[in-house]
């Protein structure tokens, strides 16, 4: 255990964005109410602003005048190896870094990105729960944290092009589009890559796989280490320059695309001239531009919802795409639940959480305002856009046995296509 | 001493010295802030980062004070945005648009503003009175409040209470004389003007900060914050 590392880490993290963030809070403890954790199990701790804790009083102690006076006075305590090993819990196993809190937050503190700067700390200190840290390590050294390995990689792309007869382009230089799924979607929804082949041949995009970057999945974005994270986001990155495409698309996962899209050019040079976007994105462009045709009301029998993810939606802003598209799809059963959009209620088990046995009571625990969300609307299918979502989702229909339907969006598109 | 002279000393020297604090106080700390360094942000946008900072300050002063209801949380806890609410309303009526006020923002600035009939800002001062005991009660029971409340939570309640209070009753001419009350409202009013840079009352300068950020970090992503 390193706490001065993590305290020195605090530090050099704050610069005006995180200080001034800092000194807006007023204590108001309003951030709470947004949580999920919170509201499913009444544990004050679970409160947003107090699991920055640590940040604060990194910064207070060694920025300001009140924050030394009150070391000195013993009102606030230096933070010690207990402190880092009790936060550790608090912001690895009860935060999925959803960021429905800074939507309540009435200063709009933006607490879900402070939290991944808390991870950051702590990670450094080496005090990461053993759970996410082995699955770091995996990832780390075999390429992904479920065990895809170059064998397994090809093993399992070459069983999905024949059970579901689809080709899968593989290495294609001169490919307009790389697209990377999930190792979540390789060895758990395998239906997904096939759907979603299906839909880029149906559209006549250029595109690829690669065996180099062949996992969008990124622990270290959930661990909060800039290194690892930077390292495996490096993969795909450098996948892309070599083969020499144009777009990076980002499959059903979430935080990837919170880290590839909206995190990676902030810490590393990232190639010019490659963007980076979600199938979500590419699914609601093709069906606009009539690169793609829906079968009308395909899906009208039973009323179906869409749970919004926080790293697509509410941190990705493809809000409107599956909107869109299940308007099409299904143009009478479609309900939204409340509250929706941006403002949704997280799944619980993002963000690494899913990843970490002891954080199961808790993970449980939070699905059951997903269930009361579910059951006010209504529905009878649940689609979402995130395969971690998803895995969460198919786990608690599973743990509480509910008569639910979960289903991916991209799957449901590609069941719906006009021939 | 009689309060003659410590309602001089109140309004004169001490509350000359007490504002200076409170601006020389507030600058250093929006100049600590701002010289700790920005990092700039590389990321391609997606939507406007202005017009997200923007719809960030209009729906945050405009709307959602005035319809809390509509936030799903807002069940959850509805006394503080009742409380919360009410008290800033209060507030900043009385500080910019009492008549007596106003006459002191004439005198420092040498120029004055219309101002609101005396019983509007009265009911005003009083709900936001009463809106203060409400977040007091609420900081004691509620658990979450408990957890995050120091001695400076509970000074910044008593600081501003204060002048509050000893405001109402002085413009109603409860309790103690005139000059006896206006002492004491001056007093308390030094003391906040002084506790305010080092506390977190400052929030109002921050505010400004934190609310753009939230904007422009949702703007940015083609998201209404």
């Amino acid at each position: 255990m390193q706490t001065q590392t993590a305290i020195n880490t605090f530090i050099e993290e704050t610069g005006s964005w995180v200080a001034s963030q800092l000194e807006a809070c007023t204590r108001c403890g309003m951030c709470a109410e947004a949580c999920h954790f919170y509201q499913a199990t009444g544990d004050p701790e679970f409160a947003p602003v107090w699991k920055i804790e640590l940040l604060k009083r990194a910064y207070e102690q060694r920025f300001t005048l009140t924050g030394k006076l009150k070391l000195a006075l013993g009102v606030d305590k230096p933070i010690h190896d207990e402190d880092v090993l009790h936060w550790s819990k608090i912001i690895y196993e009860a935060c999925t870094l959803c960021n429905k809190c800074s939507m309540v937050c009435p200063m709009g503190i933006s607490l879900g990105p402070l939290i991944h700067d808390v991870r950051t700390g702590i990670s450094k200190a080496g005090a990461v729960p053993a759970d996410l840290m082995a699955a770091v390590n995996k990832q780390m050294e075999e390429g992904s944290p479920l065990g895809v390995t170059d064998d397994v990689y090809n093993d399992r792309m070459e069983w999905v092009a024949d059970e579901w007869e689809v080709e899968l382009p593989m290495d294609q230089r001169g490919a307009d589009t790389l697209v990377v799924f999930s190792s979540i979607e390789i060895m758990k929804f395998p239906e997904n890559i096939a759907a979603i082949a299906k839909i880029l041949h149906k559209a006549g995009e250029k595109w690829t796989l690669s065996r180099k970057g062949r996992e969008v999945v990124n622990f270290g974005f959930y661990e909060g280490s800039p290194e690892r994270t930077k390292i495996i986001m490096g993969r795909v990155f450098d996948a892309a320059k070599e083969l020499g495409v144009k777009k990076i698309v980002v499959t059903e996962c979430g935080h990837a695309y919170d880290a590839l899209r909206w995190t990676a050019a902030n810490m590393m040079d990232v190639p010019a001239g490659i963007e980076v976007t979600h199938i979500v994105a590419l699914l609601g462009e093709y069906v606009k531009t009539g690169r793609i045709k829906l079968k009308q009301g395909a899906y009208n029998d039973g009323a179906i919802t869409f749970h919004d993810a926080c790293k697509i939606q509410r941190r990705g802003g493809h809000i409107q795409e599956p909107r869109d598209i299940l308007h099409i799809l299904a143009p009478d059963s479609f309900k939204e639940m409340t509250p929706n959009r941006e403002e949704s209620i997280c799944c619980g088990g993002g963000g690494g959480v899913i990843a970490i046995k002891e954080a199961d009571p808790i993970r449980y625990a939070a699905f059951e305002l997903k269930i009361d969300q579910i059951k006010k609307a209504g529905a009878k299918t649940v689609a979402m856009s995130c395969s971690n979502c998803r895995l969460q989702f198919v786990d608690c229909v599973q743990h509480f046995n509910l008569d639910v339907k979960v289903a991916g969006l991209s799957q449901m598109v590609a069941d719906a296509l006009e021939e | 001493m009689n309060w003659e002279s410590i309602l001089s000393f109140a309004r004169g020297p001490f509350f000359q010295a007490a504002l200076l604090i409170f601006v020389a106080g507030m600058l250093y700390r929006l100049a600590r802030i701002l010289t700790l360094g920005w990092k700039p942000d590389r990321v391609a946008a997606r939507g406007s980062r202005f017009g997200g900072a923007v719809k960030s300050f209009l729906k945050g002063i405009l709307i959602w004070p005035f319809i809390p209801w509509v936030k799903n949380t807002y069940s959850r806890n509805p006394i503080i945005y009742w409380a919360g609410g009410l008290f800033h309303l209060g507030l900043f009526v009385t500080i910019f648009l009492g008549a007596a006020h106003e006459l002191v923002w004439k005198s420092l600035l040498g120029f004055g503003w219309p101002t609101l009939p005396t019983p509007i800002v009265d009911w005003l001062a009083a709900g936001a009175i009463a809106a203060m005991i409400a977040l007091f009660v609420n900081r004691l029971v509620n658990p979450v409040l408990k957890l995050i409340s120091g001695p400076a939570e509970w000074a910044n309640l008593l600081l501003v209470f204060l002048p509050m209070t000893t405001g109402y009753m002085l413009t109603h001419h409860l309790w103690l004389a005139y000059e006896e009350m206006f002492s004491l409202h001056m007093l308390s009013v030094d003391v906040l003007l002084i506790w305010i840079p080092l506390s977190r009352i400052s929030h109002f300068m921050f505010y400004f900060f934190s609310k753009a950020i939230h904007g422009a970090d949702f703007g940015k992503r083609g998201v209404t914050p």
